[in-house]
């Protein structure tokens, strides 16, 4: 992708951000009282002055990608990874397995979702150790629990299931 | 009493082996606490703190000085290897600090940040040493206004870590600063983007925030991708920082130091503007100016010396003024008050033996860390052998415990998660993440000093130059920011 | 290995649901919250009573601290907690009689706790820099009704915020919320030290906090809200001063579970209290920061606690501060 692309995309959805936070989500979000005294001390009052300025990067960017010579240089410092889905599939899944994680980890417990989680990535990075992986799925969260709760006191997440000692 | 008196009294106090254990296992306690993300040289600190209360005052003293110090340190190891970093002071040592890495240069850049720490702490205990009294009556000058002036300079740092383009950097910084003001605001008190939900009141967690943005777009970057890094010589570090390598970054390493000691002696600014306001100021005189950002040892050293300056002169305001300068102090000050001692002004009439033994102590821990972290440099570097694609689900597990850890809260591990895929979106498309980062610490402290002047003049916004430290802040920011773009507009720093 | 583990999953979780009811209250570590980050009032306190209390207990206590939004974070984490006492709270002033009287949106009253005890009680003392030609509270009076006044706090809806407003009002400031400046600050300590530097010309804030600067002479006590005088402030008491109403501002440190909590976890929890509040150690200790041990059992804690809450609710109601956003 050239950095005009690039700029043309991000300029795009920065003025739409700006927009957005502007009209409708700083109104709606931020709370402001009714008494206060100056503009300058409200609330909203730094908000808006950030919207603003995201407003004018934005407007940068779209400027930059209109009237300058960047499609000269073109980076390609993105691997290629070939086409088709796979690469996409696998972002699906790692996000998929962090959305788990958040729903484990107070039911479960740390140490169990930190097992299963481990396995999970370990084979969706399709690693050369599986043996080695699956070692290491049982004895980094267990190490780890022993450090943050014995050594640290730290109340590690224990779960509804089974509690380690 | 004289100068030797003085000093012969604090000898007696430390001049025996026990004092000098307590620093060393302090030392090796930090060093390990700030090497493992989330638990930080700050919970390092507060976690030896009930040790101490049967301890003579001195040793305990000396035993959490020792921990303060280890833990900074420590905080680079896995910013250097795993992109993580321990403490939230040790995240400028990454941009350049992990590029070595990933180059095959680990040993290198640990040597490097290890030198660079010991150095900038010997002169930050000098700093400490000599001029605590008048760094301390210079640093209560500092109200609002002058704050306000201070961070507002800050922030052209940004212009310092923006990479190749200006126009991303400053997008980045500009997203950091609205993050920051979710929360509670500081005047009213009323909700910003909190959406009801109590545990964004708090703000969002900075460790979280600072993880999820360095450590976690790397584990994302391998799903897409799980074969990129095949090929690249990471494996080990044979590699040795050189008397050369230290000698051609010694002046970075001097400046850093100063700076340090002058953000750290000012209350409430704290290690991390100050290692990233170093970084900015080695790359803007470095003749490897392009270098920077991509593997520059010169920047490992500037943002370590720059983290390390704080560390002694943080104690300049807690022991002349009895004043905590960030968390890890106050929590220092507690030991001290639990051995009914005071500290403050009359500290240096009641208990001078207590205070020279500090000093003699620090001056040795200087020496000491060159030790401890040498063993811990070497007992670490095996990480970088470690088979990425095992290492990866390691730090995922890693960053789950320690973020966790930092506030007790699993909402903490979710923003890490959602701010990991913030970072992803940034790093593809080329929009650097420290600006993010550096807008996220100071934006507070920036909006909040403002409003502060803003209280204390009644909306006038006069005071916000009302004497000849804040004259000459925004002297240097219009300086600064002239220069910006002057070579913006000759092309030298690309703005987009 | 894997399946082991999971047939123990099922053996154990059937367990402990079936023996939860049954077990000998306490089987496990507690976690003990601390809604106030380390090295602040709350956590010294939490982590020096932890101690004689964990010896009483008989299990591990987990000193956790969850910060943020002046307590109410590390509160709702409790109130969210299953009221079966392996998850309770160190409730403050700030969180549980200050916060519930201003803030509107706050997610939680104090009908959504059970308290178990108040031990410590922390006096309140007014402070100005020792620099200032503020020597008595009839100057200070001066120049709030004259030139204007302003006081540090540790932000808004904190205990030095609603004790300044409360002190001014009680000494006949008019409109005392707008008429003097708040400049709140992030933390006890940055309030202070707004103080030291000339930011602000008033911090009131519990006594043990100030005591270091008012012994290093960089801090002048003006009162204590105690009737009795408190070791090394040489200030009067508000008894003193002809205004008894304001003993009821004062700092206090208790514990507390969800509402739920059933009736013999409190009643332990009075045993414990009483045992662990007893021990020298502790009490020197805390006495050597300025507190005064005084445990209430769970009905004169809610008394106490409610009493409070209503003095400061008719005050901020009467001044408008209440914070509806």
């Amino acid at each position: 992708m050239t950095t005009k692309s690039l700029h043309l995309r991000i300029g795009i959805a920065t003025v739409l951000g700006a927009a957005f936070l502007t009209f409708y989500a700083i109104p709606t979000f931020v709370f402001s009282p009714s008494n206060v005294s100056n503009i300058v001390l409200a609330p909203t009052f730094w908000p808006y002055v950030l919207s603003g300025l995201t407003g004018i990067v934005g407007v940068g960017f779209l400027a930059t990608s209109f009237f300058s010579d960047l499609s000269a240089q073109d980076h390609s410092d993105e691997p290629d990874i070939g086409p088709g889905l796979a690469p996409w599939l696998r972002l699906a899944a790692l996000a998929s397995i962090m959305a788990l994680m958040m729903y484990g980890l107070p039911r479960l417990g740390m140490v169990w979702t930190s097992m299963i989680a481990f396995v999970a990535c370990a084979f969706l990075f399709r690693t050369r150790h599986p043996y080695l992986a699956l070692v290491c799925a049982v004895i980094v969260p267990l190490l780890l629990y022993a450090f943050f709760a014995h050594v640290a006191g730290v109340a590690v997440p224990q779960g509804n299931f089974v509690r380690l000692p | 009493m004289s100068l030797m008196d003085s000093l012969a009294a604090g000898l007696s106090l430390v001049g025996n082996v026990e004092a000098f254990f307590m620093l060393f296992c302090g030392l090796v306690i930090g060093v390990i606490g700030g090497a493992i993300p989330g638990l930080s040289a700050t919970m390092a600190v507060a976690l030896t703190l009930p040790f101490t209360f049967s301890m003579t005052p001195i040793n305990g003293i000396l035993l959490l000085l020792g921990v303060y110090k280890g833990g900074i340190f420590g905080g680079s190891i896995p910013a250097i290897l795993i992109k993580t970093p321990g403490t939230p002071a040790s995240s400028a040592t990454i941009l350049d600090g992990y590029p070595m890495a990933e180059r095959g240069e680990a040993g290198r850049a640990l040597g490097m940040a290890l030198y660079a720490s010991c150095t900038a702490d010997a002169v930050s205990n000098l700093a400490l040493i000599l001029f605590a009294g008048w760094l301390a009556s210079f640093a209560l000058n500092f109200g609002p206004p002058e704050f306000f002036a201070l961070i507002l300079f800050s922030l052209t740092i940004i212009a310092g870590v923006s990479g190749e383009s200006l126009l991303r950097g400053a997008l980045s910084a500009l997203a950091g600063l609205l993050l920051a003001t979710v929360g509670l605001d500081l005047v009213y008190g009323t909700n910003r983007f909190t959406f009801g939900d109590p545990n964004m009141m708090g703000g969002l967690n900075f460790i979280a925030v600072l993880i999820g943005l360095f450590a976690i777009p790397e584990i994302i970057a391998m799903a897409w991708n799980p074969v990129a890094h095949l090929g690249k010589t990471r494996a080990l570090g044979k590699s040795r920082v050189t008397l050369a390598d230290y000698l051609s970054c010694f002046k970075s390493i001097i400046r850093g130091s100063m700076i340090g000691v002058f953000l750290g002696s000012i209350p409430g600014i704290g290690a991390a503007p100050s290692a990233f306001l170093s970084y900015s100021e080695a790359r803007r005189t470095s003749k490897n100016k392009e270098n920077f950002g991509k593997g520059e040892i010169e920047g490992v050293a500037a943002s370590e010396a720059g983290n390390n300056g704080v560390a002694g002169a943080t104690l300049i305001p807690l022991l002349a003024l009895g004043v905590p300068g960030d968390v890890i102090t106050a929590i220092i000050i507690g030991a001290f008050m639990v051995h009914g001692l005071q500290p403050g002004p009359m500290m240096f009439i009641l208990n001078v033996d207590i205070i020279y033994g500090l000093f003699i102590g620090l001056i040795v821990s200087s020496v000491f860390l060159l030790i401890v972290g040498s063993v811990a440099i070497r007992g670490f570097k095996f990480v970088a052998d470690v088979p990425k694609r095992l290492l990866m689900p390691a730090v995922l597990v890693l960053c789950v415990y320690g973020v966790f850890a930092v506030n007790n809260n699993i909402f903490d591990v979710g923003v890490m998660f959602a701010m990991g895929w913030v970072g992803y979106i940034m790093m593809r498309n080329r929009i650097p993440a420290a600006p993010f980062l550096i807008a996220f610490i100071l934006g507070p402290l920036l909006e909040d000093n403002f409003r502060q002047s803003m209280l204390m003049s009644g909306s006038d916004p006069s005071i916000l130059l009302r004497g000849p430290i804040t004259w000459f802040f925004w002297v240097l920011t219009v300086i600064t920011v002239v220069a910006i773009t002057r070579s913006t507009l000759r092309r030298k720093v690309p703005l987009s | 290995m894997k399946l082991r583990t999971l047939g123990s999953v099922i053996a154990l979780g059937v367990g402990v649901m079936a023996g939860a009811a049954m077990a000998e209250y306490p089987e496990r570590p507690i976690n003990m919250i601390i809604p106030y980050g380390a090295g602040g009032a709350t956590d010294i306190s939490a982590r020096t009573i932890a101690e004689p209390l964990g010896e009483a207990v008989g299990q591990a206590l987990v000193m956790a601290n969850v910060t943020g939004a002046g307590g109410a974070t590390g509160s709702v984490a409790v109130q969210n907690a299953a009221p079966d006492g392996y998850t309770m709270l160190f409730a403050r002033v700030g969180s549980h009689s200050v916060n519930p009287a201003m803030k509107a949106t706050l997610p939680y009253t104090l009908d959504d706790f059970r308290f178990v005890n108040v031990y410590e009680i922390n006096p309140f003392a007014c402070t100005v820099n020792v620099n200032s030609d503020i020597m008595s509270m009839d100057d200070l009076m001066a120049k709030a009704n004259g030139e204007g006044l302003s006081f540090a706090s540790s932000g808004v809806g904190s205990g030095p915020h609603l004790g300044a407003v409360m002190v001014l009002d009680a000494f006949g400031l008019e409109d005392a919320n707008n008429t003097a400046t708040h400049i709140p600050q992030q933390g006890g300590g940055a309030a202070i030290t707004a103080v030291l530097n000339g930011t602000a010309d008033l911090v009131c804030t519990n006594s043990s906090s100030l005591a270091s600067f008012v012994a290093n002479n960089q801090l002048r006590p003006l009162l204590v809200t105690t009737e009795e005088p408190v070791v090394g402030f040489d200030a009067p008491t508000v008894n003193e001063l002809g205004q008894p109403g304001l003993n009821q501002l004062v700092g206090w440190t208790g514990i507390a579970g969800p509402a739920g909590l059933p009736d013999d976890v409190a009643a332990k929890w009075e045993e414990w209290m009483a045992t662990a509040t007893a021990d020298e150690e502790f009490r020197s200790a805390m006495e050597a920061r300025g507190s005064v041990i005084e445990l209430m059992g769970p009905v004169e804690a809610n008394e106490f606690i409610q009493g409070q809450y209503n003095v400061f609710r008719a005050l901020v109601d009467n001044l408008g501060m209440r914070i509806e956003g």
